[in-house]
């Protein structure tokens, strides 16, 4: 017979096992969120207990359990200007500050990964054109990058629902976004401004070629990584950009579940970590 | 309302200390290692920092050593280890720390010491 | 200026890739820490790749390039490689020490069979990192390594990290113990305190 049933106590182990592996802190308020995520995948796991699934989550060498509650656990959904206060970080700060050590012949370099159907990348181009001065004296170059090839052609094609582009502004709307059948569709220009990359963060042959970058944006990926992948892929990252770059998580991530490499900047819009300066 | 970060890997760790201190009547934050005590750090104020040394990706000694390097964020810290050999201490008030103590606090002690380096009366 | 794609792929890398372990034993040693970090990512296919890595770690200054030796260890992961991390759990080095705690955590299976000395290790921090290391260890032994630990470790502070751990792995087999633990340890409020709440999460009420 199986016990779906979650103790208090249970609940407590479960939510600082969670925020050791995540960052992420469950209070006791959020419980009922978190228990039905839990009793469901109890069941579908086939646990006869909290405690057989605990054993799971904790050990399974594959990590593919935690992902998955992971996934339950966080809300994912992917539209344009999400976490826009990144963005505003972006030209408030880390652009005046990157460019303040750069050389002028030479691009800025932007890098979106994952670039998942492309409202990320097309947030910032808007963002660059729109509220950044800077770009009437530099080039910049913005790479998206994903795993997934048929997500990295849904991107390239551009085309929106209206949910997804309802915190666009008005103008920016007209600017930048047409009417086609089945949805909005990012402009021609936008659209060529972004070169889309398929490039798999645990494949060093692939992170190789990604060179020189100043930014580079990996919201909400490593949080489905297993421990080792991350540490890993933040390694790669590390590779990737120039001393002095900075490197933007999700809201909910933070660089101390993942590597030491990088070293906490403070902004006012956000919280963001730099590849120190110094470095070799 | 004085407020303090508890800076230690190990949650028993953190709830004891959290007890002692709420009772005393100042409210508490934790983090879990060096990084995200800085994050919480720079974006909020203390009054007083309790460092943990050995903790995963980046130990108490480093935590305070960045901290130090802010301007703004020069409150105590005292740092708690299971060392208790004398090349430790001196890390720890080479790194920054206010007051090094070793494991595990009694209740009154860390009172004592926590009003002493706030500038507060003993009790 | 504007927004625009870059025009050329960087072609430099595919060189990079056909170097042979000779010349990745040579980087290994390089003046510039980013050679040094390729090499230390490229030499696990190259023999003796593991007590290279070692010998690298023991010298190298740079972060940056011991966080990548220490990837590359774990993924090597023979008993070699354990080997030479228990030695970093000696290390002055705090940072060293934590990392080579993280590394093992990674390598359950590797770190077993020695678990049992580590635990007896002479040196009470040595047994700390061990219980530290236990947390992610998924072996039939663990729940009973930590009840052996509370019984007769001398060491409180040792006595105080496998408590904090029973009460998330632990089960009934455990109270006696704790319950021991709260008897040898009657003047230390934490050890009360962490007992009793490793007995209430155990019991569950």
């Amino acid at each position: 017979m199986s016990d779906h049933n979650i103790s208090e106590h249970d609940f407590d182990k479960f939510a600082e096992f969670f925020y050791r592996k995540t960052g992420i802190k469950f209070e006791p308020s959020k419980r009922y969120f978190v228990d039905k995520r839990l009793t469901e995948r109890m069941r579908e796991t086939g646990s006869d207990s909290f405690r057989h699934y605990f054993t799971t989550l904790r050990f399974q060498a594959s990590g593919e359990e935690l992902q998955r509650l992971t996934n339950l656990l966080t809300v994912n959904e992917t539209y344009f200007m999400r976490e826009d206060y990144q963005f505003r970080c972006l030209i408030d700060s880390m652009l005046p500050d990157v460019i303040s050590r750069h050389d002028p012949r030479k691009p800025i370099r932007i890098w979106c990964i994952p670039s998942s159907s492309g409202e990320e990348p097309y947030s910032i181009a808007m963002y660059l054109l729109e509220e950044w001065e800077g770009i009437n004296d530099w080039d910049v170059e913005l790479i998206a990058s994903d795993i997934d090839t048929q997500i990295l052609a849904t991107a390239q094609k551009g085309i929106y629902s209206e949910r997804s582009i309802r915190n666009v502004p008005a103008s920016w709307k007209r600017r930048y976004f047409k009417s086609v059948p089945g949805g909005h569709q990012v402009s021609e220009d936008i659209r060529d401004a972004v070169e889309f990359t398929r490039i798999n963060l645990s494949e060093p042959a692939d992170v190789r070629s990604m060179r020189n970058i100043d930014i580079i944006f990996c919201r909400n990926l490593l949080i489905y990584f297993d421990d080792k992948s991350r540490k890993v892929a933040a390694e790669y990252m590390y590779e990737a950009m120039s001393p002095g770059g900075y490197i933007c998580l999700g809201h909910t991530e933070s660089m101390g579940r993942i590597s030491p490499l990088y070293r906490v900047k403070k902004f006012p819009a956000a919280i963001v970590y730099q590849r120190p300066l110094e470095a070799k | 309302m004085k407020h303090i970060l508890i800076v230690d890997d190990a949650s028993t760790v953190r709830m004891y200390h959290r007890n002692i201190l709420e009772a005393a009547g100042y409210t508490v934050d934790e983090a879990v290692n060096g990084i995200e005590a800085l994050e919480k750090a720079l974006t909020g104020k203390f009054d007083l920092y309790i460092v943990d040394i050995n903790m995963p990706k980046m130990d108490g000694y480093e935590f305070l050593q960045q901290l130090r390097r802010e301007p703004m964020h020069q409150a105590p810290a005292v740092m708690v280890s299971t060392e208790a050999a004398e090349l430790d201490h001196t890390k720890a008030y080479f790194s920054g720390a206010n007051l090094y103590m070793v494991k595990p606090i009694k209740p009154l002690q860390m009172m004592t010491y926590v009003r002493l380096l706030m500038g507060e009366e003993s009790a | 200026m504007a927004l625009k794609k870059s025009r050329k792929k960087n072609t430099t890398q595919s060189q990079n890739e056909k170097r042979d372990c000779n010349q990745i034993r040579n980087e290994l040693l390089s003046d510039d820490a980013s050679s040094r970090r390729w090499a230390a990512r490229d030499i696990v296919n190259c023999p003796g790749a593991t007590h290279m890595l070692l010998d690298q770690l023991n010298n190298e200054e740079e972060p940056s390039v011991r966080q990548v030796i220490l990837s590359s260890l774990t993924q090597l992961g023979d008993s070699e490689a354990v080997e030479g991390l228990v030695n970093c759990l000696r290390s002055e080095d705090a940072s060293l020490r934590n990392e080579a705690i993280e590394a093992m955590k990674q390598l359950p299976e590797e770190v077993a069979p020695i678990m049992a000395t580590l635990l007896n290790d002479p040196d009470p921090d040595v047994r700390i990192f061990a219980v530290n290391i236990l947390e992610s260890l998924c072996h039939d032994d663990v729940e009973q390594w930590l009840v052996s630990v509370i019984r007769d470790d001398e060491h409180v502070n040792v006595c105080a990290t496998a408590v904090d751990l029973l009460g998330e792995v632990g089960s009934e087999i455990s109270i006696e113990a704790l319950t021991g633990l709260k008897d040898r340890f009657t003047e230390e409020p934490y050890i009360q305190f962490a007992a009793d709440l490793a007995m209430k999460r155990i019991s569950g009420d």
